[in-house]
């Protein structure tokens, strides 16, 4: 028999039991689009993660913090940290390689800047602060960032420019923040004045009394600076590990005096020693520096961290979450499959004689089995192609309506779901397989049909 | 070739077990055809007729005993090498007709053709100028249900002779007609017979019928032959 007689066969006997094939099919269709629907989910989350992370180049960063030293507060995260802990002897080298790490001060930012590979070193800072605009106000964290590592592209700004190092006073904000302060629309921000307020603390002498004699409960010794900058640039929110609110430059952020969350210590440093950062953040040329420089860095006694690094655990992670949504997905195929063989074999009973003709002109058992296997694999082809359809509107129904709600929330317009063609057709091919697999039980009784009996007149 | 023994059983035996019970369906039947003869088989209900029927076509397997259709031993023949001497060596014809209910008569007619891997056109060819020869022509494209009797049983003599097999067994070919048109069916297999040269064997419990057409009738009883009667 030839493979389009089948196919021809197949597809008028499915014809003929319209309604059925109909429901049979249906059940696939689901099966199949809740399948691809997931699976494209998956694939749509872990595109837009690994993207944002190329757009930014976060792989191209290198985060270096200073290990505790003596005279500072010991406190560690970790608890396996050496430092935190009683050392034992073998370990001893370390501590010691410790002690000689370097401060991370402008002058190690100096040194970092001349390592092969790197690009940019700048410090790892951000303070508390509000933000009022007009008679509304916000707190949030600014993150003090350079002016050239701004233009090299980690945050897309969405309105104005870059600011200028000559212009201390310019500074960039988020969309999203922007929103909150009431501003919807981000070009009629640039230029505005804008004025950000720091908190730091205060043991002088009028603020202790001010303190000691308040009656409505002000009993921090906090106080508040306002500084005043003029919006140049208007950025769009990272929907990723978003880095901050409010951008302002070192040389700004030098003169104004705040409370750094990153490095409360700080202010417990005695006077007359240099100011260091908790962390200094390098950004090197290509990923292919970051293994060299960290060798460098570390050898040095620091502590590095790169979200290269973090790569093959992530990709593993998206592995794991890929499987969970397979898994959920394969309930519905498993279900649909179930109706396959249900469908076969009661199609098979109603033609019971039917085989018996095909064998008495000659068929052969072989020949029997495939012609309904062709009738299996076209349920599957058809519920593969119509549930990848299925898949594919319903996600983009639930892409639409996320987006509108996120939007309220100026996060900007994201896809969350990716039909890769691989899938479109993996999902076909998977849907036809299935189908195959659960005819092969039902064809195998027809192929087996004894013609005698069913030829046999009642 | 030899010509005296175009078809022929030796001792052939087909016994059917279920349990413990044993029913000896066919018992110790030897015959021999030749090519181009037209044979009767006569006799009662459960005689063994039809079972003699579904070893000739290959259907079936005897317990013992052998199978020769020109020169072949059919009772050693595997599924498959069965399966494509059902298909191009015999052709069968039923009481009950036994055609598609859901396919026109063409496409009856042309469904043997299928399993033999003949391409559409000559298909279409072949299955129609079939239909022309038993006279249903202008009915082609009408179903089972729209079609008399007779001409479901000519709609069948056409599927089995579609694919030019020598031999044709038609079991209990008019137990479902009227005497006229029984008479016609007859008329048609002997016109094959005697035009075509082709070998017919043919079960009937109608005695008259084949008196007036058969060359030889054998009459069966509890699976043996138990009389043999040349008519001409």
């Amino acid at each position: 028999m030839r493979i389009s007689d089948y196919i021809e066969q197949s597809f008028c006997n499915l014809w003929k039991k319209k309604l059925r094939t109909f429901l049979t099919t249906f059940g696939v269709v689901i099966g199949i689009g809740a399948l691809v629907s997931m699976f494209a989910f998956g694939q749509g989350i872990q595109r837009n993660i690994t993207d944002q992370f190329n757009k930014v180049d976060l792989f191209n960063y290198i985060n270096i913090s200073a290990r505790n030293r003596t005279g500072e507060p010991a406190f560690s995260p970790d608890p396996d940290d050496p430092d935190a802990g009683e050392m034992g002897g073998a370990a001893a080298p370390v501590d010691a390689d410790d002690r000689d790490a370097p401060r991370l001060d402008a002058q190690f930012i100096e040194e970092a800047r001349k390592i092969e590979g790197v690009e940019a070193a700048f410090p790892e800072m951000r303070f508390p602060a509000q933000i009022c605009l007009g008679d509304k106000e916000q707190f949030t964290l600014a993150q003090v960032l350079p002016a050239d590592i701004l233009r090299s592209g980690p945050v897309p700004l969405r309105a104005g420019r870059c600011y200028e190092p000559r212009e201390p006073n310019e500074l960039i904000l988020t969309d999203s923040l922007l929103r909150r302060l009431g501003v919807n629309e981000p070009s009629t921000a640039l230029g505005r004045e804008i004025e950000v307020a720091t908190l730091t603390l205060d043991f002088s002498l009028t603020n202790l009394l001010r303190m000691a004699f308040s009656r409505d409960g002000q009993g921090l010794p906090f106080a508040r600076q306002s500084y005043r900058f003029t919006i140049v640039g208007v950025a769009d929110r990272l929907p990723f590990g978003g880095m901050s609110d409010v951008y302002v430059q070192p040389e700004a952020a030098g003169a104004m005096r705040k409370l750094s969350l990153t490095s409360i210590w700080e202010f417990f440093r005695p006077a007359g020693e240099t100011a260091s950062y908790s962390a200094v953040t390098v950004r090197v040329r290509s990923p292919k520096y970051v293994a060299p420089v960290k060798k460098e860095l570390e050898s040095r006694g620091l502590r590095t961290f790169a979200l290269m690094d973090q790569l093959e655990e992530m990709r593993t992670g998206f592995l794991i979450m890929d499987m969970f949504l397979i898994a959920v997905g394969m309930i519905g195929i498993t279900v649909a499959s179930l109706g396959i063989v249900n469908t076969m074999v009661m199609s098979i009973l109603e033609r019971y004689r039917e085989i018996g003709i095909m064998k008495a002109v000659g068929a052969t058992d072989s020949d029997v089995q495939r012609i309904f296997l062709f009738e299996a694999g076209m349920i599957g082809l058809l519920g593969g192609l119509f549930g990848l359809v299925l898949g594919w509107g319903v996600s983009q129904v639930i892409n639409e309506v996320v987006n509108a709600l996120m939007a309220r929330q100026a996060a900007p317009r994201m896809e969350y779901f990716h039909f890769s063609w691989w899938l479109c057709l993996g999902a076909v091919a998977f849907s036809i397989l299935v189908s195959l697999l659960a005819g092969v039980y039902p064809t195998l009784r027809a192929a087996r049909v004894d013609p005698v009996v069913a030829l046999r007149h009642d | 070739m030899n010509s005296d023994s175009f078809v022929k059983t030796e001792n052939l035996t087909r016994i059917y077990s279920s349990g413990a019970i044993k029913v000896v369906a066919l018992d110790d039947v030897s015959l021999s055809l030749r090519e181009g003869e037209f044979l009767g088989v006569a006799g009662p209900s459960g005689s063994g007729k039809s079972t003699l029927m579904n070893l000739l076509a290959g259907l079936d397997r005897p317990s013992s005993g052998i199978i020769k259709v020109q020169g072949k031993l059919i009772s050693q023949l595997n599924k498959q090498e069965l399966a494509l001497y059902r298909r191009y060596q015999v052709g069968m014809i039923f009481q009950s007709f036994n055609l598609i209910w859901s396919y026109t008569a063409f496409e009856n007619v042309a469904f043997p053709l299928l399993f033999a891997g003949v391409a559409r056109a000559e298909r279409n060819e072949r299955a129609g100028r079939m239909l022309a020869e038993v006279g249903l022509g202008p009915r082609k494209d009408h179903r089972p249900a729209e079609l008399s009797g007779g001409e479901q049983q000519r709609v069948a003599i056409a599927r089995a002779l579609v694919n030019q097999p020598r031999i044709l067994l038609a079991d209990e070919p008019t137990g479902n007609l009227d005497s006229g048109t029984s008479n016609q069916i007859v008329k048609t297999l002997s016109d094959l017979n005697r035009n075509q040269g082709l070998t017919v064997i043919m079960i009937s419990h109608e005695e008259p019928l084949l008196a007036e057409y058969a060359d030889e009738v054998i009459r069966l009883c509890d699976g043996k032959i138990v009389g043999r009667e040349k008519m001409r």
